[in-house]
């Protein structure tokens, strides 16, 4: 089987640098990790000098997420030799016991960790998941809470809170949280869409409204969000179709669904450029506006 | 009257100047070590680190509570300012402060800081004085009035030279600020031999955080948060919107990245 290096001809270096890459952009593209990780490990150990143990990390955990449990088993050994009684390698090794399915022996390892440092919050985290893993939404969702109202800064754990009140259906709970992602990321367009769908998804004429703004604000901060678009068009044409709208708003609304239309079939033009599959797709989406424009109209 | 200039022995730069840059910056750089195994681990507890972000919070609120809609910003207005149980009014943190005398930690820290900085200056400050005296070092290029004479003068006794010739102390002194730059170069920031940073520290840090605060801050967010106001920033955002076609450009590249490089 051929190696990483010799498949793409890049140098240790290069290797080196492309993990620090996807360390520093918390990408979780586990396999590729594991391939030029393992690499890295195995051939070139000695040049790496004190790197070698944040890449140790790194490669655990992709490791973990591939099910490599012999390559994870050597990391975790190299880490606890060098880093003993290290809370950084406990929680590793709580990982490992995760991927195992041992939940009894994580979860008293996270407790232990907990013991000596009220204020890890990285122990507590993976106690949440555990919980998650088992499909235990509910205990989930309380103890992620409790955890929030201790460690309000944390945006990572509000998005997780958000996706496990969305599973359950309890929609305005869920915009409670991602209104929090949204003040302390104001340019995050990525955080306005979810809210407005979860808007959207609400119902209702006041949320139809909201998520219509939010669906604008997504698309003014990033104009080639096309889930938005179709989002504002969408919200634009319930509003118009609902019976209990005025006339102006009616108008306002149909204006938006109108704009959101030309704009759509400009992408789909952007993209077709002539290609035979492309035109079907456009034509596809024409028809596709159109008839909901006759049922709105 | 042109002063005549002193003509300088050269053994006095190659065994004097040399070896107190030499003294000086090696005595820093064992300070920097000797800082840091030191230095005492600074444990927080649960309730400042909750303490931190809860006011980081409120901050982010007041800043950023305009791209939320107006029903929640009050919602959470109201959580922390309410009257009889919003969080800036029921909260109190028992407050000890942390006077030196009554904190053992507190004590120690500042010993360590002061054997570990002051305490080697004036000991080698004093040794390079005994060892390096009766002579005059160098010439500092700028004039000097004779108020400088008794302080940078220290083992030579005319009356009619320069205030500008000084004597190896003073020399050390002028090393000692110096090489803080030296020292963030090789050491990296953050180093345990900069004198200069450390006593900056030590002032500012009797003006500044101590626990007493966290009430007195949650007072402060409290009325910072009464006078903010919600102007909402999403109101004419269809109309800005749509005030021009959308910038596609470059949406669709025939490139798609394959592989890892």
């Amino acid at each position: 089987m051929a190696s990483v290096s010799e498949m793409y001809d890049v140098t240790w270096e290069e290797m080196r640098d492309k993990l620090r890459k996807w360390r520093e952009d918390n990408h979780r593209n586990s396999e590729q990790i594991v391939d030029v990780g393992e690499e890295l490990i195995n051939e070139h150990a000695s040049k790496l000098g004190d790197d070698i143990w944040i890449i140790y990390e790194q490669v655990m955990i992709a490791a973990l997420d591939c099910s490599r449990d012999d390559l994870a088993w050597t990391c975790l050994q190299e880490l606890k030799r060098q880093f003993p009684g290290s809370q950084r390698v406990k929680r590793l090794a709580g990982m490992r016991l995760e991927a195992l399915e041992k939940y009894e022996d994580a979860s008293k390892q996270y407790d232990s960790i907990l013991q000596d440092d009220p204020t890890n919050t990285a122990a507590r985290k993976r106690k949440i998941s555990i919980l998650k893993a088992q499909g235990k939404s509910a205990e989930a969702i309380r103890e992620l809470n409790e955890y929030l109202e201790q460690f309000v800064g944390d945006q990572e754990a509000w998005h997780e809170l958000s996706e496990l009140y969305i599973n359950e259906h309890d929609y305005g709970k869920a915009a409670f949280c991602l209104e929090e992602l949204m003040m302390t990321n104001p340019h995050n367009h990525l955080y306005c869409e979810q809210y407005a769908e979860v808007k959207y998804t609400q119902g209702g004429l006041e949320n139809l409204e909201l998520s219509r703004k939010y669906f604008a604000q997504a698309l003014k901060l990033n104009n080639r969000n096309m889930r938005a678009l179709f989002g504002l068009y969408m919200s634009a044409s319930h509003i118009a179709a609902s019976p209990k709208v005025n006339a102006t708003v009616k108008k306002s609304n149909v204006k938006y669904a109108a704009w959101a239309t030309n704009q759509i079939n400009r992408a789909y033009q952007l993209a077709g450029r002539g290609t035979k599959e492309n035109k079907c797709s456009v034509k596809a989406v024409e028809e596709m506006l159109e008839s909901m424009q006759i049922t709105m109209s | 009257m042109d002063e005549p200039e002193l003509l300088l022995d050269s053994n006095i730069r190659l065994w004097v100047v040399l070896p107190i840059v030499f003294i000086t910056f090696l005595v820093g750089v064992i300070r920097h070590y000797v800082s840091i195994l030191l230095q005492s681990d600074k444990k927080l507890t649960l309730e400042q680190v909750s303490d931190s972000q809860v006011l980081i919070r409120s901050r982010i609120l007041r800043e950023n509570g305009k791209y939320i809609p107006k029903q929640s910003f009050l919602m959470r207005k109201f959580y922390f300012n309410n009257q009889e149980d919003g969080f800036f009014k029921k909260t109190k943190r028992k407050v000890v402060p942390p006077s030196p005398m009554t904190d053992p930690s507190m004590l120690t820290d500042m010993m360590k800081g002061n054997v570990t900085n002051v305490l080697p200056m004036i000991l080698i400050g004093g040794w390079i004085n005994w060892t390096f005296s009766g002579f005059v070092t160098t010439k500092v290029p700028f004039p000097l009035t004779l108020r400088f004479k008794p302080m940078l003068q220290q083992g030579i006794e005319l009356l009619s030279l320069d205030a500008s010739w000084v004597s190896s102390a003073s020399w050390y002194f002028l090393n000692v600020f110096g090489l803080r730059s030296m020292y963030s170069l090789i050491l990296g920031q953050d180093n345990g031999a900069d004198q200069s940073r450390i006593m900056q520290e030590q002032m500012s840090g009797a003006a500044m955080a101590m626990p007493a605060d966290t009430n007195k801050a949650f007072k402060a967010e409290w009325e910072a948060l009464e006078l903010t106001d919600h102007q909402w920033a999403l109101e004419g955002v269809e109309e800005e919107l749509m005030s021009r076609e959308l910038d596609l450009d470059g949406m669709f590249s025939k490139e798609l990245p394959t592989g890892i490089f």
